[in-house]
């Protein structure tokens, strides 16, 4: 117990590049190469951090199996610590996900489809991808953990769920991208450090954010990962918005738990609301 | 009276840096290759780009014509010292009236101002070539929103770093990188004749304006919302009438789509592929 039983964390602050999986790969296996030095036990990517975020049309070319062979050098890296990478997923029944991959041990352990793709603004999602079926949590030998990518983590409801589900702690992956005002950081990683500390605070989980930081065709990304427990205190301070970095952080499944013993809010979910809810809408 | 909102020049600077940094790295080539016309835009674009990616690897042209103010030239020598550039003067007077007389535009200020604006253009990407570099471009957001520009002219380039920086911030830019006060301080022109100034053109300054494109054009306010903040209505019907009429500059080439593949239609793909 205490900190012997701690568990470490990587987040892969890294800059992909569009359509480019090859240097995209490079990047992944020289930060698995640093989380181990760091001796962390999972290292988190980002958002579609094999293929980059805004590839459009570009994923009808890019999108992979789990079985790609050019996946096996990540897979071979899953024997000595689990990744979760994100990617652009070719569905056997049709249709590509955006999705991130729990690898370990060299297998795929599990997968998470984003199950909600922003079609607004900038963002063109819907066009692309199909939203994931079901929201459930990835399980690995490092703990039980769900996994929320970018736009998911933006629906609350997303991270009570998988409260509910018994997670250890919130992976949230992200390709957020940013615009500048009058702050001294980015506008959307102000906005992230707002949900992730929300988030940790009201499951009374530990959130463990990447994002992606750098340039694609002009858009910016907003870096800025960071780790809380859950109280939502720094396991890690943020990294910086503009360089690639890998953030290292401790994980104890048991002062979460402790914490939730302190801090039981989880546990008064109020579930004849959401059913009530859930009737008058119709649903 | 609303206001263009604040921006962090320090993180805006950087992060265009990154930027400038990033598409030189994603094409392959060696450098940038700028315009320098003495004017404030050219001269922030410059800094950004010699503090992105070193000053060895950003060439500046001057490039005047036949009615251009020598005080430009000046100013473009002195932006070359103070960022330590190398600057090369192309003379395109001679083949600015050649080419006038050709076409007969000797007589019509605007058509010659075109025609200059787009021998830059020829100029900068022939230089290019050269290097190899990319053509870095100096239009900034406000005179892209009013089309005060020559389309394949000055607003023709291989990268826009500052093409959604208000001109409002581009001169808290120029005073935060060290460009010279001259610059920064003298009425923003086009020179393309004796005289000419964007305001006398245009009608308003841009620090006027700036904040009527930006509550109109970000902030989703109507003509009559705008006069009721208390905005002279004059003012908005010149901004919104310049903001109207030359919207088709944002992307000048309109492609018939007659297929179900069209480019940057039915086909997005990201612009540097794996190599």
């Amino acid at each position: 117990m205490g900190r012997a039983a701690e568990q470490v964390i990587a987040l892969a602050q890294i800059a992909t590049c569009p359509g480019q999986l090859q240097h995209n790969l490079e990047r992944h296996l020289e930060m698995v190469a640093q989380a181990r030095r760091a001796g962390a036990h999972l290292v988190v990517f980002p958002e579609l951090s094999l293929s980059g975020y805004l590839l459009a049309h570009g994923v009808l070319e890019h999108a992979l199996r789990l079985d790609d062979a050019r996946l096996a050098p990540l897979l071979e890296a899953s024997r000595e610590i689990a990744l979760l990478v994100g990617l652009p997923l070719r569905e056997s029944q049709g249709g590509i996900s955006n999705a991130a991959v729990l690898l370990e041990g060299g297998e795929v352990r599990g997968v998470h489809r984003k199950l909600y793709l922003p079609t607004y603004g900038m963002f063109d999602e819907g066009r692309y991808f199909i939203p994931g079926p079901r929201l459930e949590p990835l399980v690995c030998s490092i703990g039980r953990f769900g996994v929320l990518i970018c736009e998911d983590a933006w629906h609350l409801s997303t991270a009570v769920i998988l409260a509910q589900s018994g997670v250890d702690a919130l992976l949230v992956v992200a390709g957020g991208p940013t615009e500048l005002d009058g702050g001294e950081e980015p506008a959307g990683s102000r906005r992230w450090h707002w949900i992730v500390g929300a988030t940790a605070v009201t499951t009374v989980r530990p959130v463990f954010f990447a994002n992606r930081c750098g340039w694609e065709e002009g858009v910016l990304f907003g870096g800025c990962s960071w780790a809380v427990d859950a109280r939502g205190h720094d396991l890690a301070s943020p990294a910086p918005p503009m360089t690639e970095t890998l953030v290292v952080a401790p994980f104890s499944r048991t002062a979460a738990a402790r914490t939730r013993t302190l801090i039981p809010i989880p546990y008064a979910e109020r579930f004849d609301l959401w059913r009530a809810s859930l009737e008058r809408a119709g649903a | 009276m609303l206001e263009l909102p604040q921006v962090a020049t320090g993180l805006l600077a950087e992060t265009l840096e990154k930027f400038i940094a990033e598409e030189l790295r994603a094409s392959g080539l060696a450098g940038y290759v700028v315009g320098l016309s003495g004017g404030v835009d050219s001269a922030v674009s410059a800094a950004l780009a010699a503090a992105a990616v070193g000053r060895e690897r950003v060439l500046a042209l001057a490039l005047p014509g036949p009615t251009s103010a020598p005080e430009s030239i000046r100013d473009a020598q002195e932006v070359a010292e103070t960022f330590g550039l190398r600057l090369e003067k192309v003379d395109l007077g001679a083949s600015a009236e050649l080419l006038a007389g050709t076409l007969g535009a000797r007589g019509d200020r605007v058509r010659f101002g075109n025609l200059l604006a787009r021998l830059r253009m020829v100029a900068l990407f022939d230089r290019a070539r050269t290097v190899p570099a990319l053509v870095l471009g100096t239009s900034n957001k406000s005179e892209i929103l009013l089309g005060y520009s020559t389309l394949f002219g000055d607003a023709a380039a291989s990268v826009q770093p500052l093409g959604d920086v208000w001109k409002t911030h581009i001169f808290e830019l120029a005073r935060a990188l060290g460009v010279p006060q001259t610059l920064v301080t003298k009425a923003p022109t086009a020179d393309l004749w004796p005289g000419q100034t964007d305001a006398g053109e245009l009608g308003f300054d841009y620090p006027t304006v700036d904040p009527v494109l930006f509550w109109h054009h970000e902030g989703g306010m109507g003509r009559e919302e705008l006069v009721a903040a208390g905005f002279p209505s004059a003012l908005v019907d010149g901004a919104l009438g310049a903001y109207r009429r030359n919207r088709f500059k944002w992307r000048p080439t309109v492609v018939a789509r007659v297929s179900a593949s069209c480019m940057n239609v039915d086909r997005i793909l990201p612009r540097n592929p794996e190599r």
